[in-house]
């Protein structure tokens, strides 16, 4: 339980929204994980784009992404405030941290295949050569 | 690729062996064949939703996600890319549906 988790939190509140409200909204959610005892490790401003089909009647939305560290317990909290924000069209948060490690150990692994083939690269063999053609696919 | 293909002619020449040819044919439609884009479909070994430039591509006209028989990614990446697509939906960064 008492393993770090990743998280990626992204809100949209309409595009009409005040610079200032939004800046407080980011505010209140740093305090809440702050609380928690999780911490961001990335704020992204995503700023305003279209949206891909109205929500509530808006066309646009202004997007913020959050990367978060923590138990969890930050993440229960800040969806159940996003939740009751009206502001707040639509929000998700997605768990990287897994998915993330596979995708590092498949890199590991193609990395360490690379720097097999280099220390031999006087004689290639045929069987070496199509192994990583399969693998480029 | 050509195993898929072999197959599927395998099932319709078992149909055909039946003893109401006639009737199995008319029912059973013959084999399609799709054009597959295999070129160029590498898949990141992490799929980022919010990467909707890369996601587009899996997407036609219609919006719907680009079945794999046609997409030529493998099934894992196919699942991947999926589910990518279904996020970035809830976030309307993608539509469900258009035009």
């Amino acid at each position: 339980m008492a393993e770090k988790r990743t998280y990626e939190v992204m809100y949209v509140v309409g595009a009409e929204t005040a610079d200032e409200d939004i800046a407080k909204l980011n505010e209140t959610i740093e305090q809440i994980v702050d609380k928690e005892g999780g911490s961001i490790v990335k704020t992204e401003d995503m700023g305003r784009r279209k949206l891909a089909y109205p929500i509530n009647k808006k066309t646009d939305g202004y997007y913020v992404l959050f990367e978060i560290e923590g138990s969890g317990q930050e993440i229960a909290e800040l969806e159940r405030r996003m939740r009751v924000n009206d502001a707040i069209l639509r929000y998700l948060t997605v768990r990287v941290d897994e998915e993330r490690k596979t995708a590092d150990r498949f890199q590991a692994k193609r990395d360490k295949r690379h720097a097999r083939r280099n220390t031999q690269n006087g004689n290639a063999n045929e069987s070496n050569a199509s192994e990583d053609a399969r693998d480029d696919q | 690729m050509e195993k898929k293909i072999k197959t599927d002619n395998d099932e319709v020449k078992d149909i055909d062996l039946g003893d109401e040819q006639k009737i199995d044919r008319a029912i059973v439609p013959p084999p399609r064949r799709y054009q597959r884009r295999r070129q160029g479909q590498y898949v990141p070994d992490y799929v980022d939703w919010k990467d909707v430039d890369f996601l587009k591509r899996f997407i036609p006209e219609g919006g719907k996600i680009l079945p794999r028989r046609i997409s030529g990614v493998t099934a894992k990446d196919q699942r991947r890319v999926a589910r990518a697509i279904k996020r970035a939906r809830i976030m309307a960064l993608i539509p469900y549906v258009s035009d």
